[in-house]
């Protein structure tokens, strides 16, 4: 049994007196990439948000073992917890050097260039324009920046919103392809909201499906591939 | 035209010119980073004069807080006292910050801007009560005896004013180095532009703000501190500069350093320039033109000269 890196229970979420998540169990054991799949306000993005504490939240939320429910956003990312919101979590006035700095912004050690070198041999496109604004970036572009800046603060756990989101099909492809080498290659755990079902459950160990701020069904991602109501659902089977 | 007088008065506007720069820049830096009009900046400014005198009276009869000051060595020398008045201005804005602003970053940012109007009639109380609504002597900033200037072409430059161009200048390139080259000023420009973001990349938002306060009320010291000897201590005496440091942060962009410091510069030549060459705009109406330059800026670019046009994802 691996070990859990990320154990919730009982998460509730409300944004002023609407109720989001009403209680939400799951688990993201190390390693693993997890998916987390629903149709538009079943409470995807919410559910990365609550873990971040960016919402008004009830229940529990452990990081290796740490209960982070209360800890504030801020630190949540200091103890390793990448987040890459739909909105991007870049900088657009800033260059994408510069947003790359501010991913790094709480580490003291000196292999910061080092990292930069190496996101920049996964996403090249970003080296090419690596004094342009990222306002100025394409959409994947922006979206391979928000991934890298994420990553610049070498986190334990990526949580990822959406990020196929707005892209054209090809580019999508090229983007995911890169996270499973990244999940192969340094063993980062990854925790995905997605509409694009089929893409993100080829990549994930495990899938979660959330209906009205619920889970409905659970289980390995090749067993929810095969499942007739996810495949009527999300994979338009 | 008189050639001679022009510059004259140019160079006798020059010296408002670097305080309202000055106050521009304290407002601009708390509105990058807090996106909040602080009209309580001029107010917390004139406080800090009022530590320095205070700290340069001592004990003397009817001086508020003089034995207080006296038990730390007051009177002190003018530089050592103007020095540590700042000190205690830096610290009471990043305090403002921490007790009377942080609290309320959920609330509505007119609720925050009447909060900064409260501090700005609370602190004129208090300085009214504790040190009198009456004008006070403040010790010159720099040398300002009757010859202390510098010729050009005929005209006098007083070294009050050389002097608070440098210290200006200086402040700016401090600055702009900060912002540039420190993790620090990373941090900050990151919370001016999206304090969410920010704390996604683990950049605490709070304490950025409350070092950015401090840094404004450390602005706003200096320029008050510079500025006393001439228009003479009271409660009041920035309240006019509050003004024509908001019309020339609005004509430079509020979100812009260099156009605080270029739009100070606008404000200050104008209200002394226009009413002298101008006839049916008398001095009782030198703060006009300042105004209709910032109505016009913001009808024709509402970003100022210099702000920033927002770019926005689709």
């Amino acid at each position: 049994m691996t070990e859990m890196m990320l154990k919730v229970e009982d998460l509730h979420a409300r944004y002023g007196a609407v109720e989001v998540l009403r209680g939400l169990d799951f688990e993201v054991p190390e390693g693993n990439v997890v998916v987390v799949l629903g149709a538009n306000g079943a409470g995807k993005t919410t559910t990365l948000r609550a873990l971040c504490n960016m919402c008004t939240t009830t229940g529990t939320v452990l990081f290796e073992g740490d209960d982070i429910t209360r800890a504030k956003t801020a630190d949540i990312v200091r103890r390793g917890v990448a987040h890459v919101p739909q909105g991007r979590g870049t900088f657009p006035e800033l260059s994408v050097m510069d947003n790359l700095k501010i991913g790094a912004y709480t580490r003291k050690d000196n292999e910061v260039g080092a990292d930069v070198d190496r996101w920049f041999e996964i996403f090249p496109r970003l080296e090419e324009r690596r004094d342009q604004l990222a306002g100025s970036l394409s959409g994947g572009e922006q979206q391979m920046l928000a991934v890298a800046r994420a990553l610049m603060c070498r986190p334990r756990l990526l949580l990822l919103d959406e990020p196929s989101l707005g892209l054209a099909p090809l580019i999508i492809e090229d983007l995911f392809e890169r996270f499973a080498q990244l999940n192969k290659e340094t063993g980062l755990t990854m925790l995905l909201v997605e509409q694009n079902a089929n893409l993100a459950l080829d990549m994930a160990d495990y899938g979660y499906v959330i209906e009205s701020g619920e889970i409905a069904l659970h289980g390995p991602a090749e067993q929810l591939k095969n499942d007739p109501a996810v495949q009527e659902a999300y994979l338009g089977a | 035209m008189d050639v001679v007088l022009l510059l004259q008065r140019i160079f006798d506007a020059l010296f408002n010119s670097a305080i309202y720069s000055s106050l521009a820049l304290a407002l601009v830096i708390i509105f990058r980073s807090t996106g909040l009009l602080n009209f309580a900046q001029g107010e917390m400014a004139t406080f800090s004069a009022y530590i320095a005198f205070v700290l340069l009276a001592g004990a003397a009869p009817g001086v508020k807080g003089g034995g207080l000051a006296s038990w730390i060595g007051a009177p002190l020398v003018t530089p050592v006292a103007i020095g540590l008045a700042v000190i205690i201005g830096i610290g009471a804005g990043a305090a403002t910050e921490r007790v009377l602003i942080r609290p309320l970053r959920n609330a509505p940012e007119l609720a925050l801007v009447n909060v900064t109007i409260g501090i700005l009639l609370a602190l004129n109380s208090l300085m009214g009560q504790w040190w009198g609504t009456g004008p006070r002597v403040f010790p010159p900033f720099f040398p300002s005896s009757p010859g202390d200037h510098i010729d050009i072409a005929g005209a006098r430059i007083r070294y009050s004013t050389v002097g608070a161009w440098l210290v200006l200048l200086t402040l700016l390139l401090l600055l702009a180095l900060l912002l540039r080259y420190t993790r620090a000023g990373l941090a900050f420009r990151a919370v001016s532009i999206d304090p969410v973001s920010a704390a996604l990349n683990g950049i605490r938002v709070g304490p950025t703000l409350m070092y950015g306060w401090a840094l404004a009320a450390g602005l706003g010291a200096i320029a008050a501190n510079m500025s006393a000897n001439s228009v003479l201590l009271e409660p009041t005496m920035m309240v006019r500069v509050l003004v024509y440091a908001f019309a020339a942060a609005t004509l430079g962009g509020l979100d812009s350093p260099k156009g605080a410091l270029v739009g100070g510069v606008v404000v200050g030549l104008s209200q002394t320039l226009i009413p002298a060459y101008v006839p049916f705009i008398g001095f009782e109406l030198s703060v006009l033109p300042a105004l209709v330059a910032m109505v016009v800026v913001l009808i024709v670019r509402p970003a100022g000269l210099f702000g920033t046009q927002r770019i926005e994802r689709v």
